[in-house]
Order: structure tokens, then C-alpha cells, then sequence
């Protein structure tokens, strides 16, 4: 399920009704920079996919805190 | 507890600015390690060794022992009658304050609370000195880490997260603490139920710009592939002293950690310990946790509360809009009206809005402008859905457009997968593996205060608050071979050795957190260079320290 795009497109569903292309195309520019600069974490995605991803979360059990 | 009050109400009263401190706990644990009990003892233990701080003990109370090393002082201030008067800390067999050292560089602490390593923050008075600040602290503590980890091996490596829940059913907190006048805190505790839902209300709509998002839920509560808040599905109560059960929204923990009050002057300050908000990693998260609250609390100050933004059922309301991300969930207010988070916090706002025109932040809330420009800038992106906008600013978009797309990228995951839960802890790790850092060091993060002013955090305490002075004692105690025996927010006790080497304990009070500042006592700090003249200087500044510095009058 893609929650941002989602939101994304009913938000820009309300506000598409005045005809405002330049405010489409400003939103399109803005996910084409966020997408390469998301990519910066693909590494560190990559990274988590590869390691033991169910003994970490049962390390990770916490105690108590406050 | 107060439940009347008869005599009339001042008039005028004095606006104090909202100081804010924090104490924030953090996850730490050895990675592969599964012991039943868990390993966040040896963890933090092993992260606090690493901190240099003061007092620094010789005696049993060591970092292997489960004793306290707290402050010696132990603290039987009045009861005002009004509530239920907690000591922040004391000897003893104490559990939740193991080994507090403060620290002399920037007039904070860490210590252990329940095996969670817990960074207290010095008071402030401009939120974005607490976005520094507290980056500050996550360096001290990355530094920690990395020194923590020296020579472990690989599979047993130290994780610190800088989240509030584990996705098994445990919450740890990330406690926020504003500098209020007595008659507010009444206000909300016991002479004004609005008062007390009308912040609640505005803290539940706040998740939309200060939740860290989580994936899935706990506690019992529904399933959701992701939200927005951390902190939300362990909420289960409005109000209460209480933090680590049944958790409320608004906490009513007294601790006099502001100066006791008489219970006789309105203004006298108090401190509210808000313990709903998740831990930050973006600057601007970590910004609204602060700036919208201290804007908030300032329209409660001066009597300013809306009604109608009161919502019929704020902990209903807190589950509804943080398991839905899409943002088109709605909660009813009591006029009967339904309103969804984004309108709940642009209501809020408004409200803000006409005040500040009114010139009612200015020496209240520190760079206001700044905050209600921000606050405004991120709610016109979310109405505009310009959400890649917003990732850099706030916690939960940029963690929910980091899982969107390790999905996209690896169709064999699902929201229940959990490589997925994994991403959602790495976000805040502060080890090599951290998303956060990752994203940070790519320059993908918005920056809203520069890295020189972090760095000045972690040697520099505040200049505008008692922090500079507590820190400044330290030093000189530190250089001049003076023993510090103890210390707390608003004390420290020194052991004093005179002739013969026989020691004298001198305890010096620092009840007001706005006093002591830079200005005030550098020139005390100049002119003595004997410790005991230094404190007879400090403590000469009496009444001028002891009240609020920016005080102005309101209506």
C-alpha cells in the first residue's frame, strides 16, 4: 500500500479543481529530488535487508523505562 | 489537592518565557543477544562508562553496582498542598537513577533509568537551542557508542535507538519539561477541566508534526500497517502522575525542580513534565515537540483557551488519526464538529496566529516568528500534499518514504515482514547502521540549526538560563580541586576543605531556572577566585537571580 502516494494524490485531487498546473508540476519536480536524494539510504536499506532481521528484533526487547 | 479557591484572582500577572529541558531515554541493547532478561543492562552500563561527568564518585556506588550514584542531596521541599511531591533524585536503591553524572561541558546529564541510558538535556529558552542541544546530546552519546564498542566483536555490538517502543509492548519515554507559573499548573489540574482537555487536544493533533511513525501497533490496540506516533498505542488515560502504566496524556507529576512555591504568588514557576511526544531524529520534529508547545502554554498563561478545539474524545482521537497516515481520519470536537488532524493543528495555529499579532509571544517565546513560519510552511505541504517537501522536516514521512520504497524495491516484503519492523528501529539507530544518519550525511535532512551550533552544545551550555552557571561550577570546581558532592537541577553541594583538610559541605541553590545566566553571573565568576568568595558572590545575586529575567506584564 503506498500511504504517500495516496495522500498525495487525494490532496492534490481537492486542490486540482482550479486548474493549477504550475502547483502539479512544482509537486512532480519535488518527487523527482526526493527520489535521488532518498536513494542515499539505499545503502543502509540494503544493509538491514541482509542481516538476521528476526534476532534483532528479539535482541532489541526492552525493559521497563520511565 | 486544591479543589476551591476563594480569594480573587490577580489581574496582571507576570509572562515568564516557557524554558524547556528534556529527559529522553533511549533503546540499548547487544545486537544478536537473547538472553530472557534482556541485555540492557550490560548495555547501558557499558555507554555510561563512556561519559565523563561529575560528581564523580569513589565510594561502592559504581557502575556495577545497582546502587544509585545520584545526587547526595536528598530533597524534602514543601508540599504546596497541590499534588503529590516526587524528589527528582536521592540516594538509595534507586533503579530509575543510576549513575547521573553532569556534565561540566554543557550543563546537562546522563544517567541509567531501568537499563535505559537517558540523556537530560540543560533548560533553554529558544526551541531551536533545543534542536541543537539535543543533537549535541546524540553526539556525546554516538561518541559513547563508538567508544562502547571498541574492540567488540561485530555480532555483539551495542545498539542505541532513538525511539520510544520496541514493537513487543514496552514504551520508554522522551519527557519534555516547560517552565509554567503556578496558576497555570493549577488552572490545568485542578480548577480548570478545560484547561487540561484543551492541551491534551492540541498534543494529540501535534503527532502530525512530531511523531516518529512506527510500523504496525501495540498495546492491544488494532492493526495498522504504519503511524504516525511511537508514543500513541501506550496512551491509556487523560491525566495522571503516573509514567509508566496506564500512561496519560497529560502528565500531573510535580517535581519542584522550578523552586517550591508558597502556593501564595500566581507567577511563582512550576514545571509541567509532558511525556507524550516521541523522540526526534529531524531537526523540524524536534522542533515542533518544542516551539508549538511553548506557544501553546503562553495562550494558556494569559487565559487564552479556546474551547472549541476541545476534542470529545482525545485518547479516541490520538488512535484514530496516528493509524491513519493518509490523514483523512476525523475526531469530533465538542461543538460537534468533525475535524481531521491536519484541521485540528491549522485551528491550533490560527489561534497562535492572532496572538503573536497581538504581540503576545514576544519575551515569552524565543524566535516565534521562526516557529509559527515553520509550523505554518510544514500544514500549507501537507494541505498541498507535497509530502517529499515535508520528509526532510519530519520524522515520520521521511521513515514512511524510506519503507514505501525498500517495499517497491523488494516485492517479497510486506508491512508485516520483518526486515520492514528492522528498518523502522534502524531509523533512529545511532550506530553506523542508523537511516537517519544516513540520510543526514547525504544532505537529504533539513537543517534548521547549522552543525557549528551543535558543536557549541556539546562544550557549551546555554547562556540564557541557570545551566550556564551549574556548568560553570563544575568547572571551576573541576579546576580548583573542589570535591562536588552532589548535584541536581537546582542545587549543588560542594565538600569544602579547610584548614587541616577537615571538609565542610556548602549546598548552593539555583531554584530559578531563568536566573544565574551568563550575564547575570560572569562578572561574579571574574572577580573570585576563591571558591568559597564565588559561591558568597553567586548567592549575593539573590533576588535578581531568583526572578524571572525577561518578566513582562500581561492581562
Amino acid at each position: 500500500m503506498r500511504f504517500l502516494q495516496r495522500l498525495n494524490d487525494q490532496q492534490h485531487q481537492q486542490g486540482s479543481g482550479d486548474g493549477d498546473s504550475g502547483a502539479s508540476n512544482r509537486l512532480e519536480q519535488s518527487r523527482e529530488q526526493g527520489d535521488r536524494l532518498l536513494a542515499a539510504g539505499d545503502e543502509a536499506i540494503r544493509r538491514a535487508l541482509s542481516g538476521n532481521s528476526e534476532s534483532f528484533l528479539r535482541a532489541g526487547r526492552q525493559q521497563g523505562g520511565e | 489537592m486544591k479543589t476551591s479557591k476563594n480569594e480573587p484572582r490577580a489581574e496582571t500577572r507576570r509572562a515568564m518565557p516557557i524554558l524547556c529541558g528534556a529527559d529522553i531515554e533511549l533503546a540499548n541493547f547487544v545486537a544478536s543477544a537473547e538472553p530472557a532478561c534482556g541485555t540492557g543492562y550490560e548495555a547501558s552500563r557499558a555507554l555510561l562508562a563512556e561519559i565523563e561527568g561529575m560528581p564523580i564518585r569513589k565510594d561502592s556506588h559504581s557502575l556495577n553496582s545497582r546502587w544509585s550514584a545520584a545526587p547526595a542531596v536528598s530533597r524534602t521541599g514543601a508540599n504546596t498542598g497541590k499534588g503529590v511531591y516526587f524528589p527528582a533524585s536521592g540516594w538509595g536503591y534507586n533503579l530509575q537513577d543510576v549513575a547521573r553524572r553532569f556534565l561540566p561541558g554543557n550543563g546537562g546529564c546522563a544517567y541509567i533509568d531501568l537499563d535505559h541510558a537517558e540523556l537530560c538535556i540543560p533548560e533553554v529558552l529558544s526551541a531551536l537551542d533545543h534542536v541543537a542541544s539535543w543533537h549535541a546530546m546524540l553526539r556525546l552519546m554516538r561518541g559513547a557508542l563508538d567508544r562502547a564498542n571498541e574492540g567488540r566483536p561485530q555480532d555483539r555490538r551495542i545498539k542505541v535507538l532513538v525511539n520510544n517502543s520496541d514493537g513487543h509492548g514496552h514504551s520508554w519515554g522522551s519527557h519534555l519539561n516547560f517552565l509554567i507559573s503556578r496558576g497555570t499548573w493549577d488552572n490545568i489540574f485542578f480548577l480548570k477541566a478545560h484547561y487540561l482537555a484543551y492541551l491534551a487536544s492540541f498534543q494529540v493533533s501535534s503527532i502530525l508534526l512530531t511523531g516518529q511513525g512506527k510500523v504496525g501497533s501495540e498495546n492491544g490496540r488494532p492493526r495498522t500497517p504504519y503511524q504516525l506516533s511511537q508514543r500513541s498505542d501506550h496512551m491509556e488515560t487523560l491525566m495522571g502522575v503516573q509514567t509508566t502504566f496506564r500512561r496519560p496524556l497529560v502528565n500531573a507529576r510535580d517535581e519542584a525542580l522550578s523552586g517550591r512555591s508558597t502556593g501564595d504568588d500566581p507567577s511563582a514557576p512550576a514545571r509541567l513534565h509532558c511525556i507524550f511526544h516521541d523522540s526526534a531524529m529531524a531537526h523540524g520534529s524536534c522542533l515542533f515537540r518544542v516551539g508549538p508547545m511553548q506557544l501553546i502554554l503562553a495562550l494558556m498563561e494569559s487565559g487564552k483557551v479556546n474551547p472549541r478545539l476541545i476534542l470529545d474524545d482525545p485518547l479516541e482521537a490520538l488512535e484514530s488519526f496516528s493509524h491513519d497516515p493518509t490523514l483523512k481520519a476525523t475526531a469530533k470536537v465538542i461543538t460537534g464538529q468533525h475535524l481531521t488532524v491536519l484541521e485540528l493543528q491549522s485551528a491550533f495555529l490560527d489561534e497562535v496566529k492572532r496572538y503573536a499579532a497581538q504581540g503576545m509571544f514576544e519575551g515569552v517565546v524565543p524566535r516565534f516568528e521562526q516557529i509559527i513560519a515553520l509550523w505554518e510552511d510544514a500544514l500549507n505541504k501537507f494541505a498541498e500534499g507535497d509530502l517529499m517537501a515535508l520528509a526532510p522536516r519530519l520524522d515520520w514521512v521521511m521513515k514512511l518514504m524510506a519503507i514505501e520504497r525498500a517495499i517497491d524495491d523488494n516485492p517479497s516484503l510486506d508491512w508485516d515482514s520483518p526486515e520492514i519492523k528492522m528498518i523502522d528501529h534502524l531509523y533512529s539507530s545511532l550506530d553506523d547502521d542508523g537511516l537517519y544518519r544516513a540520510y543526514e550525511a547525504s544532505g537529504f535532512t533539513e537543517q534548521l540549526v547549522s552543525p557549528e551550533r551543535i558543536a557549541y552544545f556539546i562544550d557549551n551550555p546555554p547562556e540564557d538560563t541557570r545551566a550556564w552557571t551549574r556548568a560553570m561550577l563544575l568547572r571551576r570546581a573541576k579546576s580548583g580541586n573542589v570535591e562536588v558532592d552532589g548535584v541536581d537541577w537546582d542545587r549543588i553541594t560542594f565538600k569544602i576543605r579547610g584548614r587541616y583538610a577537615w571538609p565542610s559541605y556548602r549546598a548552593f541553590e539555583m531554584a530559578n531556572p531563568l536566573g544565574f545566566t551568563r550575564a547575570a553571573a560572569e562578572p561574579v565568576f571574574e572577580s573570585c577566585m576563591d571558591f568559597g568568595d564565588l559561591l558568597d558572590g553567586l548567592e549575593s545575586l539573590g533576588s535578581e537571580a531568583a526572578l524571572p529575567s525577561h518578566a513582562i506584564e500581561v492581562n
